[in-house]
């Protein structure tokens, strides 16, 4: 790598945070000083009680032409690694380095102040993000054309709404030519349009060759912006390679950390395939092939083949149903299903849990197997709800003369 | 799957003290752009409705002198003497100057804890936030002091050559406002209750600096210990040098008893400490920085 090459690196970080209250007061701080003394002082390296590992000898780097998305669940350490990156926080152990301009599609409109105009206001995020006054004369207007609020460019930011705050500051931080970028997922910000118009944006930025990294909760943004990815747990390195790889690692459940159910399952389940593509057009119908065993006898309340489809976006369940809404006949010994579903749902990938559980409890016996299918664009129609629109007249009334 | 690539990076070298300085210098004088929209934001946001604006900016000295004024006719109808105009125009010069004192410590004590959104998610140099709190109050001082201007000649008060000695005094107020503001600020963002004791000081400070009385009046041997605060030494060489046209490169003695009322060391003494305050207060701010956003 040659000396100018821009980079991101980070080489073995741990970084530790402390539980609840932080705040102190003059007041707490003599006794406190008194008790850390006597047990040898601030800098100690280890954790004391409520104190707990952030990110545990954390490693990557990415180099231009590269671009890591980082996923794992919630508090799994994402956030952590972004503010090191940004230099908001400081690891305990370890290095990390971010060579050249650095983009940060973070908290885009952080830096506002809610009496100051619209114009104001972008050259003060402006600064905050470190371009220059000159620089952003230069860019004003594209990106207040960008932001799409330029009948209000004038007006206080208090009198904006949210969308709009938060489109003004992606335009701001979308103007700034960077050398690395670091973006997070918040930027789902705006109406549906802006959205597009946003993502457009980044994967421009992305694509353009320069180190990136991207945490999201979006799977399929994450496979078609990224070339590695690397998936976090409780702040550890669970699983890095390509997206299709550790996405399925992650969908598998290895980055999950929930406890199961001690209540041993009256169902198990030894197959679980999608007969066909796992990428399949919206509208069109996939087959699930699932195989196993009832090895306890079934009472009423119990869902042997509980089926959840949900978004892997926004988490959200889009369809649910099961053996008894299927009217599955079950009985004790190995049994094999296959189940049609017609995805009449927006692109995207969305994931296919198969569970046991008990419906008078609400419990769950045991999470099954999960599946993943990619849904693309159909051509048989658009959005979310299939209103199966069909053809019943076509005639021409009229011809204009030639 | 595949291990991450790893980049053996470099230990940092441990900076001392002195690399530190440097680093915030480098770092600061580098966000001359975000430090000069920052000032900006804290004057708009001010004088966004002028009138309101300017009052802010006129109010607090003009309550200074009124305070002032009746506390000095109060001690000198006990001592039987006659209350002087221009009196009233020395307490509102030093007005000026405790009022920029105040005030940025005021605002400058919540210039971290304030700003919460900017600390816990973007970076820049800490050190720009109370920079940019003190400065917007030298701005306000500046338009206290034309109005103070203004109104001096109207007490039969005229320039002369000492006046040149108030950028020096200016200078020497400002680095040690912001020494003073950088650590109260870094303090007051670890230990919340800080504002609570700079709110006591705003309050009852004035009383012990030189502006209602003049450090003499305390009596002959007070001079020099009242000396030794920076803040003592500005107000004083303010009223001797603008109000009386006296060069402060000379001592200064009383003519009915030959008691020294300035020594130039005062100044020079002064201008030292608040250099000296101004860079520990940097070391300390820029060492505790990393830890701001987890606390704020």
């Amino acid at each position: 790598m040659s000396a100018g090459t821009p980079y991101i690196a980070f080489d073995g970080v741990w970084k530790k945070f402390r539980r609840g209250e932080v705040h102190t007061s003059l007041r707490d701080l003599l006794p406190a000083l008194t008790r850390n003394a006597l047990k040898g002082g601030f800098l100690r390296r280890d954790l004391s009680t409520n104190e707990f590992w952030a990110l545990r000898d954390v490693s990557f780097a990415v180099e231009p032409g590269q671009t890591l998305g980082i996923i794992g669940n919630n508090g799994a350490g994402k956030s952590t690694i972004l503010k090191i990156l940004t230099r908001i926080l400081r690891p305990n152990r370890g290095r990390y380095a971010v060579k050249g301009r650095v983009g940060a599609l973070l908290e885009i409109a952080a830096g506002f102040h809610q009496d100051l105009t619209g114009r104001e206001n972008v050259f003060l995020q402006g600064a905050i993000m470190g371009m220059g006054r000159q620089e952003l004369k230069r860019k004003l207007d594209a990106i207040v054309a960008f932001s799409g609020v330029e009948l209000f460019i004038d007006s206080p930011v208090k009198a904006y709404s949210s969308g709009m705050n938060a489109r003004l500051g992606f335009a701001i931080a979308a103007h700034l030519d960077p050398d690395v970028l670091i973006i997070d997922e918040a930027l789902s910000v705006g109406d549906y349009a802006f959205q597009r118009k946003a993502f457009g944006r980044i994967r421009t930025l992305a694509k353009s060759g320069i180190p990136v990294v991207v945490v999201s909760h979006q799977l399929d943004r994450i496979s078609e912006l990224c070339t590695d990815v690397l998936l976090l747990a409780n702040g550890e390195t669970v699983a890095y390679g390509s997206p299709s790889d550790v996405i399925a690692a992650y969908m598998r459940g290895d980055g999950n950390t929930a406890p199961k159910s001690a209540v041993p399952s009256p169902v198990t389940f030894d197959e679980a395939v999608l007969v066909g593509s796992p990428s399949v057009r919206s509208g069109s119908r996939i087959r699930l092939r699932l195989g196993g065993r009832v090895v306890a006898p079934l009472t009423e309340h119990i869902e042997p083949i509980g089926i959840v489809v949900r978004s892997a976006q926004t988490g959200e369940t889009v369809f649910e149903t099961g053996a008894s809404m299927l009217q599955i006949p079950l009985d004790l010994g190995d049994f094999q299903v296959e189940i049609e579903m017609q995805m009449n749902v927006q692109p995207g990938i969305y994931l296919i849990d198969v569970d046991v559980w008990d419906r008078a409890t609400e419990e769950q016996f045991i999470e099954g197997p999960r599946l993943t299918v990619r849904v693309v664009e159909g051509d048989t129609f658009l959005g979310g709800t299939n209103l199966n629109a069909r053809l019943v007249l076509a005639e021409r009334t009229a011809t204009i003369p030639a | 799957m595949t291990k991450p690539t790893r980049i053996d990076l470099p230990d940092e070298p441990a900076s001392g003290v002195l690399g530190d300085l440097r680093d915030v210098i480098t770092d600061v004088s580098n966000s001359r752009g975000l430090v000069y929209q920052l000032t900006l934001r804290d004057i708009r946001v001010r004088y966004k409705q002028a009138v309101m604006g300017f009052a802010w900016a006129i109010l607090s000295p003009l309550l200074i002198v009124g305070a002032g004024t009746i506390l000095r006719v109060a001690m000198l109808r006990m001592s039987g003497q006659q209350f002087a105009a221009i009196d009233a125009g020395s307490i509102a010069m030093k007005g000026v100057i405790w009022g920029f004192f105040a005030s940025a410590l005021s605002l400058g004590t919540t210039a971290l804890s304030g700003n919460p959104n900017l600390i816990s998610k973007v970076y820049f140099p800490r050190e720009v936030l109370p920079l940019s709190v003190v400065l917007a109050c030298a701005f306000d001082a500046c338009v206290g002091a034309g109005a103070v201007a203004l109104a001096l000649p109207l007490l039969s008060w005229r320039p002369t050559w000492a006046l040149l000695w108030l950028p020096v005094l200016a200078l020497v107020l400002f680095t040690f406002t912001l020494a003073i503001v950088l650590a109260v600020s870094c303090a007051n963002l670890f230990y919340r209750d800080v504002r609570y004791l700079v709110q006591v000081l705003v309050s009852f400070g004035i009383f012990f600096v030189p502006v209602f009385y003049t450090p003499e009046m305390l009596g002959a041997r007070w001079i020099g210990p009242q000396m030794a605060n920076p803040l003592a030494t500005i107000l004083e060489g303010a009223r001797l040098s603008i109000m009386e046209g006296r060069n402060l490169l000379l001592p200064i003695t009383r003519a009915s008893d030959g008691v020294v009322l300035w020594n130039p060391m005062y100044l020079l003494v002064s201008a030292g400490t608040a250099v000296t305050l101004l860079a520990i207060s940097a070391v300390v701010f820029r060492r505790a920085q990393f830890r701001f956003a987890e606390y704020v």
